[in-house]
């Protein structure tokens, strides 16, 4: 699996089909004996900003502490939860459960559903 | 590369605007005349609404004085500066009244205005027609 | 059937990007200039947008996944945030433009001057937005939007002279005044080919559910839908020909342009541009600030949807709310749209090459395309676009400089 192509930058889906998300960066383990292999995937957080450059990553980690959730730590999913990669990558876990939506339900909470209208973001 | 470019372009956007020649001038000139002129008659056939007329007639008239002003900063050579100075002056009041008595709703007078206007105008545009054969 | 009523996604792409502002006003300073003369910078306009839009739609169809979906897949997060940066910035000057255009509409209806209208203007945007629908979005603003056929009939009645009009067609260099016809040519261009209508209909597929058995009706739809907004675009050029060029009238203000049918409909030619205008804008408009929503969540990966209850997609809703407040806000303080329009069609000239070199490669990628992918025409349409492109975005400056 050549893994900048068929992993990196891939949307990511839950149990339920829910979008939680993009694979911004990927953690390896590099063990003195053994092959690389990827360890987690990292969702979010400073990790995209990361690849930009290091003053986008400090600029967005100063922005998260401000407002919203107030979370500067990518969401870390183990590699072990992927059940399949395709054109997205289907994971086994729920998206909320993994922390991928704390931004989309502090919006969601503290603006959208303020105005009327809004509707609630609870599932049904 | 391409991130300055884009910050680069308001700035050279902002100095962009080379001032116009004498003869552009005149084009406009003209533009705004025979403007006041289409809206006259337009309004005289009842064809666009007081308020629009009324507001296109002060803006053809604002426009004017400001040609105006600049040509006679620099005025188109062989040109008499001061008979040029008579004619805008006499027709930007004569647009300004124009959208005055579209207030009034009173046409003939209107009418009796436009057709001095379009006098003005085919003087202006002799006028054009002269400095370019000069050229 | 059912299909060829999609033909609605078509018509509005079209509409948002033929008749708004900006190309309403650089076709009628066109025609008012420069006569019959510069029709085949809309007719090339129109040609490469067919090309780009019906690729927009057959890679959603195929792939399921939207341009900016794919592009951030196969091109990564950098490069996908400087086109985010770049096609961000173009488009909310246009819509900032489109808002104004709104209200110029509505000041020609009422004499209320525009400032005035930028906030219930934008309010009624963003609740059309809040609670609409994608299907009530895209028929309502295409059935509104076919008040603008009003401009072919003016053009018609105003009797062209169709061989001069057949002449324009083809690409002349003009007599005198060659940097302002080059300016004129490099907008009407850098009106017509602006990548949100891409990003937009590619969404659109994607809301309107379309799957591989669409790609045929999609070339019919892409096809009749940009030549639709294009011919109404050429119709607007010859009516200023014709009833602005003889008079000497030069289009620098909107109020110049509404003139554009009294001659040719006396009674209702007035009305017919202000609400044609009105309904246009509105429509680009929502096209706008759709597609720029749709970046970010496409992009980020968050969940979006135009049919979805806002707190269901709560950062795609919320990113459409502000930007749309942000909009308003240099209207309140009286900014003369048509200024910001062009602004924007010199900017989009200068980053297009940025949004279409993602077209090569990802209408050629097996992944996504299956046996879909691009022919030798397509490709090579793309390849001669991109190098349009770039020598628009490389003259674009200079001209604006010399000849705007």
């Amino acid at each position: 699996m050549d893994l900048v192509r068929d992993v990196m930058d891939k949307k990511l889906v839950d149990r339920k089909d829910c979008e939680m998300g993009r694979v911004d960066g990927l953690v390896m383990h590099v063990g003195p004996s053994s092959q690389p292999r990827v360890t987690h995937i990292l969702v979010g957080g400073t990790t995209p900003w990361m690849r930009l450059g290091p003053v986008f990553s400090r600029i967005s980690a100063r922005l998260a502490r401000l407002w919203g959730p107030k979370r500067t730590e990518p969401v870390r999913i183990p590699w072990s939860r992927v059940k399949t990669v395709g054109k997205d990558i289907k994971l086994d876990v729920m998206a909320r459960e993994a922390g991928a939506l704390d931004w989309e339900i502090w919006i969601s909470r503290h603006i959208i559903e303020r105005i009327p209208g809004g509707g609630t973001e609870e599932e049904e | 590369m391409r991130l300055e470019r884009l910050l680069v372009l308001p700035v050279l956007f902002c100095l962009a605007c080379k001032p116009p020649t004498p003869a552009e001038r005149m084009d406009s000139m003209l533009s705004w005349l025979a403007t006041a002129r289409m809206t006259g008659e337009a309004w005289l056939r009842q064809t666009t609404p007081d308020t629009y007329s009324r507001q296109t007639l002060e803006l053809s008239g604002e426009k004017i004085g400001q040609v105006a002003t600049d040509l006679l900063k620099s005025p188109p050579s062989g040109v008499d500066a001061a008979a040029l100075d008579a004619l805008f002056t006499r027709s930007r009041v004569r647009v300004e009244t124009m959208a005055r008595l579209i207030a009034a709703k009173n046409a003939p007078d209107f009418g009796r205005q436009l057709d001095s206007l379009g006098a003005d105008e085919k003087l202006v545009k002799r006028l054009v027609d002269s400095i370019e054969h000069k050229q | 059937m059912k299909k060829i009523l999609q033909i609605t996604l078509g018509i509005v792409t079209s509409v948002g990007g033929f008749l708004e502002i900006g190309s309403v006003t650089t076709a009628a300073q066109a025609g008012a200039a420069f006569g019959y003369q510069l029709l085949w910078a809309i007719l090339l306009g129109t040609l490469c947008l067919i090309f780009l839009v019906e690729m927009s739609g057959r890679l959603s169809a195929v792939s399921k996944h939207t341009i900016v979906e794919a592009m951030r897949e196969r091109f990564g997060f950098p490069f996908f945030f400087i086109v985010l940066v770049g096609m961000v910035l173009v488009a909310f000057l246009v819509l900032i433009a489109e808002l104004g255009g709104i209200g110029f509409s509505l000041q020609l209806l009422t004499g209320i001057g525009f400032p005035w209208w930028a906030v219930p203007v934008s309010l009624l945007v963003w609740l059309l937005m809040w609670k609409g629908t994608f299907g009530l979005i895209e028929n309502g603003a295409s059935l509104l939007g076919l008040v603008t056929i009003s401009f072919v009939v003016a053009a018609i009645r105003l009797h062209p002279d169709w061989s001069g009009v057949a002449a324009g067609l083809l690409p002349a260099m003009p007599q005198s005044d060659k940097a302002h016809y080059g300016f004129i040519a490099v907008s009407i261009m850098g009106a017509s080919i602006s990548p949100y209508l891409m990003y937009f209909y590619s969404s659109g597929a994607i809301e309107d559910k379309w799957d591989e058995t669409y790609v045929g009706v999609n070339r019919f739809i892409a096809g009749f839908g940009m030549t639709f907004g294009g011919f109404l675009s050429m119709a607007v050029l010859v009516a200023a020909a014709l009833a602005l060029q003889p008079r000497g009238i030069q289009v620098d203000d909107f109020h110049q342009s509404a003139l554009l049918m009294t001659t040719a409909l006396p009674r209702w030619g007035f009305y017919l541009f202000a609400i044609s205008m009105l309904f246009a804008c509105f429509g680009a408009a929502l096209e706008v600030s759709l597609a720029i929503a749709y970046f970010f969540a496409q992009g980020f990966g968050w969940n979006w949807g135009e049919d979805l209850e806002p707190s269901k997609d709560a950062r795609f809703s919320f990113v459409y709310t502000i930007i749309i407040l942000l909009a308003a806000v240099p209207l309140l303080f009286g900014i003369d749209p048509v200024k910001v329009t062009i602004m924007s069609m010199a900017l989009t000239a200068a980053t297009l090459p940025l949004a279409i070199i993602p077209f090569l490669f990802l209408l050629n990628d097996p992944i996504y395309m299956g046996k879909h992918r691009n022919g030798w025409l397509s490709n090579s349409v793309v390849a001669i676009i991109i190098v349009v492109s770039f020598v628009l975005a490389v003259i674009s400056i200079p001209l604006q400089i010399i000849g705007g």
